[in-house]
């Protein structure tokens, strides 16, 4: 590793205000040596994704200032930031499918000859072979890239900033899409791309890859820099720590009254093997079964994209699995349907509310009713009854305090707290016996959601189970019973909530702790009994 | 060469012909159409265009000799083509500007501009001509027809070249024919044909990856109106000389309809718009036979039918394996 | 100086929405008009004379004599608006359905000759008192429209297959599938063209106005248009078309059958294209000609688009094309301006419509040349 002076990137006292008030990145400074491989690394809305956007011109800085080189820069849009040798292989591949792979890396600045339309092909398949070669990238520059793993698609990508002269190159989550064994090969390329002086930025929050593929890492926590150093150096759970590093809230502190476990009559609810797989056959999830008991709050934690929202999916039938079944009561509801599986008595309410939660051109009646409307009273063979509409939107709005607006205005005007409460609100009035809650509180104010806790928690004690899916460490220490962490589609942990040590828990989510900690495990199935158990032989 | 052999050959190579001719302008609308159907933009005011085309080619064409006293007879018609292609070219930037400057929904704004050609066309023939049912009162040019000599002892090859009348095909029926193979070469083997193909099927990266997406959205729009003002030119000043309201007759929609069951691909659209050509062919043939006419028109759009049918059915098929 | 917060700034923004909104659709009928005026400028000696014969030529004239006291007189005239009219709302209405479930269906066209053809041969070969007969003139028709708008719909539904493309060809298809019948089993031997015989007295919708077609079709159309609201307001079929328009990703998941309901909206499309059928058919032709002239569903579809697919503003859209319609014809008689300028007229009404933003763009270009003016002293 060559170590020149002067940094090849450095950010000096950066900050982002966005328009809205959000500070993402709050005096962040850090210092990038030439032929580095460093990972910038922290929770979802710890300000990464921010950072890289500051350094590939699609954002500017606030305040502080970006050096490249010893020199202060300003990349006002990413032909500046590609023109300064910086280049970003992004999260969510950009490339054109039914071209070839030396046609996607050359996209946009193709080698020409004759009277400069005609493609000179050969010439970009050779730069292709050339710099596969040089850094040790398996791929044919003939092959359509529709046709490529996503581990070769991904290598595409770097190639194209490669292609373009980058010299620091930004890796968005590069692991998220890949197996392991994908993933061993990419830092095993990245590995080679330093060693010949370039300079490798991995954006991630998987502590595992900063001691495998990382000489230096820098930690972001609530938009702030909370460390960082030699990967050496640190532990995995002192870099959990770091990341996820919080006490306890005051609000979770003072814990609500949790039913104890052993009030619980048994399982209600129960997923058995749930197996999904995506459309080119990777698996999203792996045999998950677990269960929750009648009053019960099941949590999920987990990094998002590693499966939560396929199980959700799967759970409210809008998806069905390729094996395995969930069933209330032993009635099974997977793979029936969404309305099947709420006549079973399920509820769900979706990770992104304005896509999928709401109608944001209808009104609050039209949003309110939508689970129920050919029922009675809202409707009587075909016909509805318009009264009753109003009168049901009504009560939702006076159950969850909406007063903010007659049931004839758009829902689309109110705040995201008050859409929130009419969601949770429509859900709880069909009286569900399992309700699935992704991301409930996201977007939404602090007060409007703690009044969202209250609804979720009064649903508890009618006797229903609710699975509760949250980025929000807090929110599901406040909330649940057990606690169970998702990664890569698999269940990896299990823990009485108030058994867990946050940083542990953060440990699990980010892949440090994995099956190691074998004493926080309970044994499978995870059911309310086990914890029950657990809990006496710790005690 | 057995006489009856003759006749078959003779036959043939005259259905060919008529084939061709009839193919003609669906195929330069069809292929205008799939390059903006490339770009991710559907074009469905291609019969609206023809129709523009169609009415100042004609327009221009009569009147260049008064209008340019000092050009030679022969350069009208041409003048005319020129004409024709620069209103189609004006109308589509009028759809253009709508879609992509002022957000207007493509495929409304494309029906609009079918009504608005339909309306400005009968509207400035009743004004300008004073006949609202065609120009046949002007005396317009026709585009030149391409003759070959053919040897006397092969009259297929002189009905199949030259067609049944024996004046030789249109000048722009070889432009269609040409204009398939150089479109699948331009499409494979230039940089803009590149840019154009990234464009239509992932918009952002073809913007992150620096291509001038406006611009080439534009130049797509305004191509496919191009060869569609060259189809409907080749209605007025080929097929017929000249233009007649409604002349285009729904060419415009087959041409879209052959994009789609030539599964956008140059191939598949040539061999569509073929398709639709031989059928107009039978239809007159069969006429003679007993066969109502009407059926064999019914053929193209069933055939259209029962090809996406088959697409969705194939695709189903492949998501029920998983 | 305060600065505007960024809650004040967005309701600010919206409150200018909504104003735009409102003014888009007569400010879009102003502009073409003024157009359209323009365009007769250019070609007539008297455009003043014809453009206010566009604008008014389609009204009946009142007029006071001694002897008859006060009469109404061109009522022919006015009678072909409300004839159109009729058919345009029915067609209209065949076009806001599906549309409101965010289908671009264009199969008006079809669905009518084929419903008319329906109506027609109910009407020629079932015996039976008028009063037996004549709600099966409208069941047979409606049942047709009601399947041949079903199945671009499943087409849609179980195949993907593009829902313009298919109305198009179907279009085709049904136009060709009447020229078939006309010219051969329903034809009318003894006529000297080919068109069906006509059709029995009885089952000829009874007058309203004399000397005109207007039939009691035209009190069958708002409750037509009734129907139609009904359908799209109070039932569980009309919410599930209106959230899957609006929201289908939400309506997914809220369990709403959206299949269902995007191929229950293309069929109900169909059903009330039948009605139109029938006006064709019994009402204003009361025989079927061979060459019966397609493309009136597209004129639908710009009655659709004005009244923004609403119902209850059909068939005020649908009027205001008639007579727009009618001027233009009585313009055309009586001055040198040919009809035709009124579908210039009409096009450029709706691409000022659909554009979107050329009125957000106006209004912010206006502002920052009002600031300019206000900067400079």
């Amino acid at each position: 590793m060559s170590i020149s002076l002067t940094p090849a990137l450095a950010l000096q006292g950066v900050s982002k205000l966005y328009a809205n008030g959000t500070l993402a990145n709050d005096n962040v400074s850090m210092e990038i040596a030439a032929g580095e491989i460093h990972a910038v690394i922290g929770e979802n809305g710890a300000g990464k994704s921010t950072l890289m956007k500051l350094l590939y011109g699609l954002e500017q800085p606030s305040s502080g200032r970006i050096l490249l080189h010893g020199r202060a820069c300003v990349l006002r849009d990413p032909r500046q930031a590609i023109a300064a040798g910086i280049g970003l292989v992004p999260q969510h591949l950009q490339l054109v499918p039914s071209l070839t792979v030396a046609q996607n890396v050359v996209l946009g600045c193709e080698p020409t000859r004759g009277l400069g339309q005609l493609l000179h092909g050969r010439a970009a398949v050779q730069a292709v072979s050339t710099a596969a070669q040089r850094f040790g990238f398996q791929l044919d520059p003939h092959a359509v890239v529709g046709d490529l793993s996503v581990g070769a698609r991904q290598r595409v990508e770097i190639l194209k900033t490669l292609y373009r002269g980058a010299r620091i190159v930004m890796l968005d989550e590069p692991s998220a899409v890949l197996s392991e064994q994908e993933a061993s090969a990419l830092f095993a390329s990245l590995r080679r791309m330093a060693e010949q002086g370039l300079t490798v930025l991995l954006i991630t929050h998987k502590i595992r890859e900063i001691r495998s593929a990382c000489d230096r890492f820098t930690v972001l926590r609530g938009g702030c820099v909370a460390g960082g150093g030699n990967a050496q150096d640190f532990s995995d759970a002192a870099i959990g720590a770091m990341i996820v590093g919080r006490t306890l809230s005051a609000a979770s502190a003072a814990t609500p009254a949790r039913r104890p476990p052993g009030q619980n009559a048994g399982a209600l609810v129960g997923a058995h093997g749930l197996t999904a797989k995506r459309a080119d056959g990777r698996v999203v999830l792996s045999g998950v079964s677990f269960e929750i008991g009648a009053g019960e709050i099941l949590g999920v934690a987990g990094v998002e994209g590693n499966g939560q929202d396929v199980l959700a999916h799967v759970l409210c039938g809008l998806r069905a699995p390729s094996q395995g079944h969930a069933d209330i009561d032993g009635a099974v509801f997977t793979s029936r349907g969404v309305r099947r599986a709420r006549a079973g008595g399920v509820a769900a309410i979706p990770e992104d509310r304005l896509h999928d939660g709401v109608a944001p051109a209808m009104s609050i009646i039209d949003n309110a009713m939508a689970v129920q409307y050919h029922q009675a009273p809202l409707s009587r063979r075909g016909w509805l009854d318009p009264a009753a509409m109003q009168g049901f939107a009504r009560g939702i709005m006076a159950r969850c305090r909406v007063a903010a607006a007659a049931p004839e205005a758009l829902i689309g005007t109110l705040s995201g707290g008050n859409m929130q409460k009419i969601v949770l609100g429509r859900e709880i009035a069909s009286a569900p016996r399992f309700l699935i809650a992704s991301q409930p509180t996201r977007g939404v104010d602090i007060g409007a959601a703690q009044a969202l806790h209250e609804q979720l928690r009064a649903l508890r004690d009618t006797g229903a189970a609710i699975l509760l899916i949250s980025a929000d460490l807090d929110e599901l220490l406040a909330l649940s019973d057990r606690i169970m962490v998702m990664s890569q589609g698999e269940i990896v942990a299990h823990f009485p909530a108030r058994q867990v040590d946050p940083g542990v828990l953060g440990g699990y989510m980010t892949g440090a702790l994995h099956a190691a900690g074998a004493a926080a495990l309970l044994a499978s199935p995870f059911t309310a009994s086990h914890a029950q158990a657990h809990h006496e032989e710790q005690a | 060469m057995t006489p009856e052999l003759l006749s078959w050959g003779l036959l043939l190579a005259g259905l060919l012909a008529a084939l061709l001719r009839a193919a003609t302008p669906i195929l330069l609308a069809a292929l205008g159409g799939l390059v903006s159907d490339l770009a991710g933009s559907i074009n469905v005011a291609l019969e609206g265009l023809m129709l523009v085309a169609a009415f100042f080619g004609v327009i221009v064409s009569a009147h260049a000799g008064t209008w340019f006293p000092q050009l030679a007879p022969a350069w009208y018609p041409w003048l005319g083509c020129l004409a024709g292609v620069l209103a189609a070219l004006a109308l589509t930037g009028v759809l253009a500007v709508c879609h992509l400057e002022w957000g207007a929904d493509l495929i409304v704004a494309g029906i609009a501009v079918n009504i608005l050609a339909a309306g400005l066309t009968v509207f400035l023939l009743a004004s300008l001509v004073g006949d609202k049912g065609s120009t046949a009162a002007l005396n317009s040019p026709v585009l030149p027809s391409l003759h070959w000599p053919v040897a006397p002892d092969r009259p297929w090859l002189n009905v199949l070249l030259n067609g049944a009348d024996g004046r030789g095909h249109h000048v722009l029926l070889y432009v269609a024919l040409l204009a398939a193979p150089l479109l699948a070469l331009f499409l494979k083997y230039t940089r803009y044909g590149t840019w154009l193909r990234a464009v239509g099927e992932n918009r952002e990266a073809a913007f992150n990856a620096g291509i001038p997406v406006r611009q080439v959205q534009y130049a797509a729009l305004l191509l496919s109106g191009a060869l569609a003002g060259l189809g409907g030119i080749y209605l007025s000043m080929g097929y017929l000389s000249l233009f007649q309201a409604d002349m285009t007759a729904g060419r415009g929609f087959l041409a879209l309809a052959a994009i789609f069951l030539g599964a956008r691909s140059v191939a598949g659209t040539f061999c569509a718009a073929m398709l639709f050509g031989a059928s107009a062919v039978l239809a007159t043939q069969l006429g003679a036979q007993q066969i109502p006419t009407q059926l064999v028109y019914m053929v193209p759009p069933l055939v259209t039918l029962l090809a996406l049918v088959a697409a969705g059915a194939r695709r189903r098929a492949r998501k029920a394996r998983l | 100086m305060s600065e505007p917060t960024a809650q004040a700034l967005i309701a600010q923004q919206q409150r200018r929405q909504i104003l735009q909104q409102r003014w888009r659709l007569p400010l879009a009928i102003l502009a073409s008009l003024a157009v359209g005026f323009a365009m007769t400028a250019m070609v007539s000696k008297e455009p003043l004379r014809a453009f206010l014969t566009l604008l008014t030529g389609a009204l009946p004239r009142l007029q006071w004599s001694p002897e008859e006291g006060w009469r109404l007189l061109r009522m022919v005239r006015f009678g072909a608006v409300i004839e159109d009219a009729v058919t345009l709302t029915f067609l209209g209405l065949a076009v806001a359905l599906p549309f409101r479930a965010r289908q671009f269906s264009l199969g008006a066209d079809g669905q009518m000759f084929l419903a008319a053809l329906a109506a027609a041969a109910v009407s020629l070969y079932v015996p039976g008192p008028a009063v037996v007969v004549l709600p099966l003139v409208f069941v047979a028709a409606c049942a047709t429209g009601f399947a041949w708008g079903a199945l671009p719909g499943v087409l849609k539904t179980r195949y993907q297959a593009n829902e313009i493309v298919t109305t198009l060809m179907l279009n085709l298809i049904a136009i060709q599938f009447y020229r078939l019948l006309v010219s051969g089993c329903l034809r009318d031997p003894g006529a000297g063209f080919l068109v069906t015989p006509l059709l029995p007295d009885r089952l000829i919708l009874p007058l309203l106005l004399d000397k005109t077609n207007v039939t009691v079709m035209l009190l069958l159309a708002p409750l037509v248009v009734g129907l139609a609201w009904l359908l799209l307001m109070r039932t569980t079929w009309g919410y599930e078309i209106r959230l899957v328009g609006q929201a289908p990703a939400f309506a997914r998941q809220a369990g709403v059958p959206v299949e269902r309901a995007v191929w229950l909206s293309m069929a109900c499309g169909g059903f009330f294209a039948a009605f139109a059928g029938v006006h064709i058919s019994n009402a204003l032709l009361k025989r079927l000609p061979v060459d019966l002239t397609p493309g009136l569903g597209y004129e639908g579809l710009v009655v659709a688009l004005l009244a923004r697919n609403e119902p209850r503003a059909i068939p005020f859209a649908a009027f205001m094309y008639a007579y727009l319609r009618t001027g233009a014809q009585a313009m055309e008689r009586t001055t040198d301006v040919s009809r035709e300028v009124v579908l210039v007229i009409q096009a450029l009404m709706i691409l000022l419509v659909v554009s979107e933003r050329l009125l957000p763009r106006l209004a912010e270009a206006w502002r920052s040349l009002v600031l300019l003016r206000r900067g400079a002293p």
